[in-house]
């Protein structure tokens, strides 16, 4: 019986691979990739990387200060995604929700804002509030509450149930169960949940001014579109330091804590 | 004698409760001063980017209220006569998200092999590997994305090109990283049959690593879809083009169908994925 049923998952994933083969060569013909210019690509490339070098920055100041734009806007995106996903997900968690379909509706909710990637956000904002950095914290905002919503929530219905109803038992009100049993036993989750978004929103923010919403992406489009590939190579660096270096200093006072944390406990 | 020994004995406890005491008040003095230092830093940095950025709480109010207008009055209803003008692009995301996929595993594949320090040949290759992962990863997909649409004009191939390369940052980390977790002892009892490089690497790396290769890859997957329905605004292909183009035309009910194609494009890649995850694994 065992070696009928190895045969079969064999076969079947013999199946999924030649049909993962097949729709692969399909894409490539659909694509175009097989075209006279991927011939033409190296020459073309190698315009390109002699045009970039040595990667150059057009008025330096102006750039920081658009690369500081894109961290503020990053750090304000965040701060309101979480702001409201800690009040959503009160009513998205099944164990605290006043009743179940307000929590099903919550959670429909995020699907859908999660589903919209927050470039779409981004232009749907400018629309709605004109240029700026406003839109861009909005739509970081609103992604954001996609996705932290749901992972707080489901932070909220792990708890341990033993804890909120000892609370309960002792005559608690509904805000002091939240703040005294449910914060204490869910703050590791959402700190480092929400140290991850912020290093996702970093990125959208440095890309956001593709679409007009300021920071250092505007800088980027207007260094392409002028066909200035030093100032495009120059403007990318800053962009992977600016990432770089707020990966290192989150990363810093992760380890600080855990150091602190483990020395405390000792 | 004895009336010694009861009179030092409560001394000592007192003396080691006193010293008990002060360590608890310096341990949770430490963890107060880390605690205050990175709250107040976070509430600098929020409180810095507030003024930078000319936020007010208005903005909050006028943003909800105008994208629910927006919304209910222009996206809504959707003019599902657009739904044929969308069918070639949202299936061309599909084919640039699935090649970018495998050309983004094979890339990955050859680096994380190679900044993997188990696998790799020599230390500075592997730390030369790690470095074009690192930067690779802290660029964005779409800045990749318009450098490949100067390189090599509009269209689908920059975009593709771009998720390949792109998504080795993710698959080339995770994947060095699956590898430098490997039980060593099964490569170690290969080596010493006298196995060459590839059989030690089909025989002890391939086991251990073929399930997060293979939910690696697949999550690759549903993140290029994301990435391909947004390559589009810069002229990279798939459906991302035309629906900015609606949106620069204000046919925003048009647009809206095609938010909703991508909503359901991501939904399809998700509940496939996860299908083949069920059987392969």
């Amino acid at each position: 019986m065992s070696h009928i049923r190895n045969y079969k998952e064999n076969q079947t994933k013999i199946i999924i691979g030649l049909l993962a083969f097949f729709f692969f060569v399909f894409s490539l013909f659909k694509i175009g990739i097989i075209d006279e210019r991927i011939l033409q690509a190296f020459s073309r490339a190698e315009h390109l990387v002699k045009g970039m070098f040595p990667p150059t920055l057009d008025e330096p100041i102006d750039i920081f200060g658009a690369a500081i734009q894109s961290l503020q806007v990053a750090v304000m995106g965040t701060f309101w995604g979480v702001i409201f996903s800690i009040a959503l997900a009160v009513f998205a968690a099944k164990n605290l929700s006043p009743h179940i379909s307000i929590s099903y509706l919550v959670k429909g909710f995020a699907a859908f804002v999660r589903a919209v990637p927050a470039l779409i956000w981004a232009i749907l904002f400018i629309i709605a509030v004109g240029l700026g950095p406003t839109p861009g914290i909005l739509a970081l905002a609103v992604n954001s509450i996609g996705m932290l919503l749901k992972v707080y929530a489901e932070a909220i219905e792990e708890i341990d149930h033993g804890v909120i109803d000892a609370m309960r038992a002792t005559g608690a009100s509904k805000f002091q169960v939240i703040m005294q049993g449910i914060i204490p036993s869910i703050m590791t989750i959402f700190i480092s949940w929400s140290v991850f978004r912020f290093d996702i929103n970093l990125r959208y923010a440095a890309v956001l001014g593709v679409v007009g919403a300021g920071g250092i992406g505007w800088e980027l489009v207007r260094a392409s579109r002028v066909m200035a590939y030093d100032q495009v190579l120059g403007v990318t660096l800053v962009i992977f330091g600016m990432i770089l270096a707020a990966e290192m200093i989150t990363r810093y006072l992760q380890k600080r804590t855990d150091l602190v944390n483990v020395r405390a406990s000792q | 004698m004895g009336m010694q020994a009861e009179k030092l004995e409560p001394l000592k406890v007192e003396a080691e409760k006193t010293n008990l005491l002060s360590e608890l008040k310096r341990r949770k003095k430490a963890l107060l001063f880390n605690k205050v230092m990175i709250w107040s830093l976070l509430a600098f940095l929020v409180v810095w980017s507030w003024i930078g950025t000319n936020f007010s709480l208005s903005f909050l109010y006028t943003g909800i209220t105008n994208i629910t207008v927006f919304i209910f009055t222009n996206l809504l209803p959707p003019d599902f006569s657009a739904i044929p003008r969308y069918i070639n692009p949202a299936l061309q995301t599909l084919y640039m998200s699935y090649v970018g996929m495998v050309i983004s595993v094979v890339l990955s594949l050859f680096f994380g092999v190679m900044a993997a320090k188990n696998t790799s040949f020599h230390p500075a290759l592997a730390f030369a590997s790690r470095s074009v992962i690192t930067f690779i990863r802290a660029v964005p997909a779409i800045i990749i994305g318009m450098i490949f649409v100067v390189a090599l004009g509009l269209g689908p191939l920059a975009g593709t090109l771009a998720l390949g390369i792109g998504g080795v940052g993710i698959l080339g980390k995770a994947f060095a990283d699956i590898l430098e977790e490997i039980d060593k002892g099964q490569v170690e009892a290969i080596r010493a049959t006298g196995a060459s490089w590839f059989q030690i690497m089909g025989q002890g790396v391939w086991p251990q690593f073929k399930t997060g290769f293979v939910a690696w890859s697949l999550y690759k997957m549903d993140l290029n879809i994301r990435e391909a329905a947004v390559l589009g605004i810069i002229g990279a292909g798939g459906i991302g083009y035309t629906l900015q183009g609606n949106i620069n035309l204000f046919q925003y009910k048009q647009a809206s169908v095609g938010i909703l194609m991508i909503f359901a494009l991501i939904l399809i890649v998700e509940f496939t994925t996860a299908k083949i995850r069920e059987k392969i694994l």
